[in-house]
């Protein structure tokens, strides 16, 4: 009998033994319950159970799912980057190693394989330090000593600091190594082409202390390599610096070009550098200025040996562009240690040696002394003083009277600057106009005698004109036009008694602004004259581009009348200009005889002392009046 | 050695009284008794063992069923009469007032046994009776032991209410009342006591994660609130919540010590926040898993529990005490009694045996030998002493 129904019978069975059916009855019924129970609630919580465990599943296999996808992306991602890591390296400029701990290389770039021309082949991750230097000496581009390197560069690493070598290649190729160690063992290498950056430094080097145009020293490394000399100079030895420019070279520039003008300067560069020993230093200073360190110099006829020597190389014509060009030089010369020890001392008195040489006629040299320094305060004071003379009104105009051969009257007056200095008493032009144009003084200056020359011609009988030397600067000014005009205004007179003189340097140079101004002018009604023509070298095809109404002939034909060349010249140009529908201007008539050949040659005016003098204005109304009843003695 | 403590075995019942097989009733140290919470509640019990054993302390609590030898009763008072030769008992009460006051209670317990009983006598074990709805059996455990370590050995549980949770009792040297702990401390050198503990139960379904509670307050499983999810097991049955949670025991451990598992039964549910309160802590972060009951395995259980209890003791004499879960009974019915009788061939049956079903048993783990608090198991402490 089941035990439970043992139980249950035991329990309804009373002390008699009389069994309480009903209470078995209960029990049984309660235990079928209580197992149906029992059986429904298994049945529940195994289905439930299923359910949540498939719902765990589905949940489980979403999950896996959604890091799957998270998954694939984080590799697509790191693929990527790994993708841009690749090109970031293999693309830099760098050629670059990475080394773990161990040693072993972990990257190595392409950059890094075609600096030493190493095939990918060879060079595979896990190769040690010695390996890549046994791949490097197989493409020639190691020769040292490997255990050597090894060993420097381990004991760097070990403690930490960075390894840093410059290597010249076989080849002449430079290349900057710098090991560096990282955080977590190992290091990182990169090997970096410098040939360029090199070359580059150097040129710069070499650009900082040479001229450009020339390749010479420039100002900089002369002065550096004359203080050397100085300080190394042994007593009783002597040193002479060379301070030279070119005679004229101004010219050379305005009449040809810039480009001619540093073509000439290149080749006296050469000349220089031909007739020096290579020790000794020859240096541009810019523009036509160089200068030269004559070292250890036995007695002072080795400089002007070499001066003389460097004087006749410049001298020898050069052929420039199809055309023969000459000039010469001007030298200074100052000797150390008697002229002083001091390089800037030494230069400034062979520079004011070569200005005494170029006062003295150019073409020559100079040795420095003591004299010529008081000369070069005279020229110093000079400035000053010409710098406040317009202030002061210092400056007067002289006229020089133009007489017109075919009616035998003055025609035009020519105004002529002096200086009336306060204790020099009057000084010409030729002392002081090209130190106005140095100093700048030469626009205000020639504004000045403008208003002036205006001004008093508007006082002149209206047949008068009166003519006004431009220099070229002036005529470079934007100004000229409106200061002319408002010159004319101011004096009232009208521009048809205004004559222009310019000089054939103004025609050489022939700037289209130039070009331009005069026109301009000449619109306005003014006429224009070439001034000593003759004595430069501008072309006849100029006379038709230039506005020109006149030529005036230079005063050395005139006084080479007696020759027959100077005849033909001066017939010629008076022919042309008839032609030209110019008239022409002789210029420095001193005598009658040169006055009846002039008329004889077709000139159609004269000027000088054979006629008059430059007079003050006071005196040069009474000419102009004079003039008209002499006509008929003159014809 | 044999053993030399004495133990009588009486009970009561509406229409007989008490009853007992041995008349040395007035030389007992110990009295220990349980009974259904309507048997206790008037007092009159109490009253009548008091006169019966003058010099005795008296021990006992309700219950959601007695055992008793080898039956299960509902009608009955079990009860036993123990007599020392030479260990000295001591007995002490707090009240618990309030689950989160268990921690305190559990020290004053500890502090009031803790120490040398009379004649310079070791404190050697305690036996506890606790209210068994208003105490954290977690914390009043760990109270106890932190006071009078790991090394006495604590066995006991919680009084239950039959399947309703309504009122608990417990008395100790006086008329069982609610809201209160009581605890015999046992000193000397001859005592044993012999514990042992087991479920039976199996776990089923998917593992969960307590993701939201407070002390013994459950509020969510893996983000969803446990409550639901019982209601959803129980089907119909749900209405019988919070007793027929039982059914369905949550077995938890901690992650990090998953060979250390506790098993918890649901002392009371609120609709309203949605929670379960649990006899002992459910610490958020741990692993919780349903466990549903198998008859035969249950009673293999308790089997096991008596074989642990009674090893070490050569001949089968002393006294064994069983406590098992309210929810065992719920679950076996008629065939609890097998249980029973599983863990008496184990201990023998010369051995006296009496117990009671409860919310909660007190007892050391068996794999960390740290006393605490288990649910849904049958716990058996076998109470001896040895003759020199």
């Amino acid at each position: 009998m089941d035990r439970l129904f043992t139980r249950q019978l035991t329990k309804a069975t009373d002390h008699t033994g009389k069994v309480d059916i009903d209470a078995l009855g209960n029990l049984v019924t309660a235990a079928y319950e209580q197992v149906e129970r029992d059986r429904r609630r298994t049945d529940r919580s195994i289905a439930l159970m299923a359910e949540e465990l498939d719902e765990l599943n589905r949940g489980l296999e979403s999950l896996v799912a959604e890091r799957t996808t998270a998954l694939r992306d984080r590799e697509a991602q790191l693929r990527a980057q790994n993708l841009r890591f690749d090109a970031a390296l293999n693309n830099m400029s760098h050629g670059l190693l990475m080394f773990d701990a161990n040693g072993h290389m972990a990257i190595c770039n392409q950059r890094y394989l075609e600096l030493y021309g190493l095939s990918a082949d060879i060079v595979k991750p896990g190769l040690s330090v010695r390996d890549l230097l046994q791949a490097r000496s197989a493409t020639g581009t190691f020769f040292g000593d490997a255990d050597k390197y090894v060993a420097s560069l381990n004991a760097k690493i070990a403690s930490g600091e960075t390894y840093d070598r410059m290597v010249e290649l076989p080849d002449g190729r430079t290349v900057s190594i710098v090991s560096r160690p990282m955080a977590g063992g190992g290091w990182v290498v990169t090997h970096e082409d410098v040939s360029e950056r090199r070359r580059a430094e150097k040129q710069i080097a070499h650009m900082a202390h040479h001229d450009a145009l020339t390749d010479l020293p420039n100002r900089v490394l002369l002065r550096q390599r004359l203080a050397e000399s100085l300080a190394a100079l042994e007593v009783g030895n002597q040193l002479a610096v060379f301070y030279l420019d070119l005679d004229n070279f101004k010219n050379v520039n305005d009449t040809f070009g810039h480009q001619f003008g540093d073509a000439l300067l290149k080749c006296v560069a050469d000349r220089l550098r031909e007739r020096v020993d290579a020790n000794v230093t020859v240096a541009r200073f810019g523009g036509d200025e160089f200068a030269i360190i004559l070292s250890g110099l036995a007695k002072s006829g080795d400089a002007a040996f070499l001066a003389q020597n460097i004087g006749e190389a410049v001298r020898a014509p050069y052929d420039l562009f199809g055309y023969a060009i000459l000039t010469d030089t001007s030298i200074g010369i100052a000797v150390g240690p008697d002229d002083g020890n001091d390089p800037d001392e030494l230069l400034k008195k062979a520079d004011m040696a070569l200005y005494r040489a170029k006062t003295d006629g150019r073409g020559t040299y100079r040795f420095f002394e003591p004299e010529m320094d008081a000369c070069i305060k005279k020229r110093r004071t000079l400035e000053n003083e010409l710098r406040t003379a317009l202030a002061k009104g210092e400056f007067i105009l002289h006229y020089q009277p133009i007489l017109n051969l075919t009616d035998n009257v003055v025609s035009c007056c020519e105004a002529l600057v002096r200086w009336q200095h306060p204790e020099r008493g009057l000084i010409s032009p030729a002392e002081f106009i090209s130190v106005a144009e140095e100093i700048g003084l030469i626009v205000p200056l020639g504004e000045w005698v403008l208003r002036k020359a205006c001004a008093d011609a508007a006082n002149w009988p209206s047949d008068v004109k009166v003519a006004v030397n431009l220099s070229p600067i002036q005529i470079g000014s934007v100004n000229l036009v409106p200061t002319v005009i408002n010159a004319l205004a101011s004096a009232g007179l009208p521009a048809s008694r205004l004559e222009l003189e310019i000089t054939e340097s103004v025609v050489m140079q022939n700037t289209a602004a130039m070009l331009t101004t005069l026109h301009r002018l000449h619109e306005l009604g003014m006429k224009i004259s070439m001034d000593d023509f003759g004595t430069g070298f501008s072309a006849l095809s100029c006379l038709r581009q230039f506005p020109f109404n006149k030529l005036k002939i230079d005063r050395s034909f005139i006084m080479d009348l007696s020759h027959d060349e100077a005849l033909a010249i001066v017939r010629a140009v008076t022919t042309m200009a008839k032609s030209l529908g110019m008239i022409t201007t002789a210029e420095g008539v001193e005598t009658s005889d040169q006055l009846a050949q002039v008329r004889m040659l077709g000139c159609t005016e004269v000027q000088g002392f054979f006629i008059s003098r430059p007079l003050p204005i006071e005196k040069i109304g009474r000419v102009i009046a004079e003039y008209a009843p002499r006509k008929a003695k003159i014809a | 050695m044999r053993s030399c403590i004495h133990a009588e075995q009486i009970s009561w019942n509406e229409t007989a009284g008490w009853a007992s097989d041995n008349v040395s009733a007035k030389s007992a140290d110990l009295v220990l008794y349980f009974g259904m919470r309507a048997a206790l509640a008037s007092g009159r019990r109490y009253t009548e063992l008091r006169t019966k054993f003058p010099h005795a302390h008296l021990l006992g609590c309700s219950t959601g069923g007695q055992i008793h030898s080898g039956d299960v009763v509902d009608e009955e008072i079990a009860a036993v009469a123990l007599h020392f030769d030479s260990t000295t008992l001591k007995l002490a009460c707090a009240p618990a007032k309030d689950p989160a006051q268990s921690r305190i209670c559990g020290e004053t317990i500890g502090h009031a046994l803790a120490g040398d009983g009379s004649n310079g006598k070791k404190l050697a074990g305690i036996f506890v009776l606790s209210d068994g709805l208003n105490v954290n059996g977690s914390e009043l455990v760990a109270g106890i032991v932190s006071v009078v370590g790991k090394n006495v050995a604590l066995t006991g549980g919680l009084a239950g209410d039959a399947a309703l949770f309504t009122e608990t009792l417990v008395g100790g040297d006086g008329p069982p009342i609610g809201h209160q702990v009581a605890a015999v401390g046992f000193y000397g050198d001859r005592v044993r006591i012999g514990h042992g503990s087991a479920g039976g139960w199996d776990e089923f379904g998917p593992r969960r994660r307590i993701t939201r509670s407070q002390g013994n307050v459950l509020y969510q499983v893996d983000n969803k609130p446990a409550l639901d999810l019982y209601k959803r097991y129980l089907g119909d049955e749900a209405d019988g919540l919070p007793g027929t949670a039982l059914l369905f025991p949550l077995r938890i451990h901690d992650p990090q010590h998953p060979e250390y598992e506790l098993v918890r039964t649901v002392l009371a549910v609120d609709h309203e926040t949605n929670s379960m309160t649990f006899a002992g802590d459910m610490p958020e972060g741990w692993v919780a898993q349903l466990m549903r009951g198998n008859l035969d395995r249950l009673a293999a259980g308790a089997a096991d529990a008596a074989k642990q209890a009674a090893s070490g003791l050569n001949e089968r004499d002393g006294v064994a005490i069983l406590v098992s879960c309210i929810g065992r009974r719920l679950l076996m019915g008629q065939r609890a009694v097998e249980e029973v009788e599983a863990a008496s061939v184990e201990l023998g049956n010369r051995m006296p045996r009496l117990g009671f079903y409860s919310y909660g048993e007190i007892s050391p783990h068996g794999g960390s030998g740290v006393c605490q608090l288990h649910n849904q198991t049958m716990t058996v402490t076998v109470i001896s002493e040895m003759n020199e």
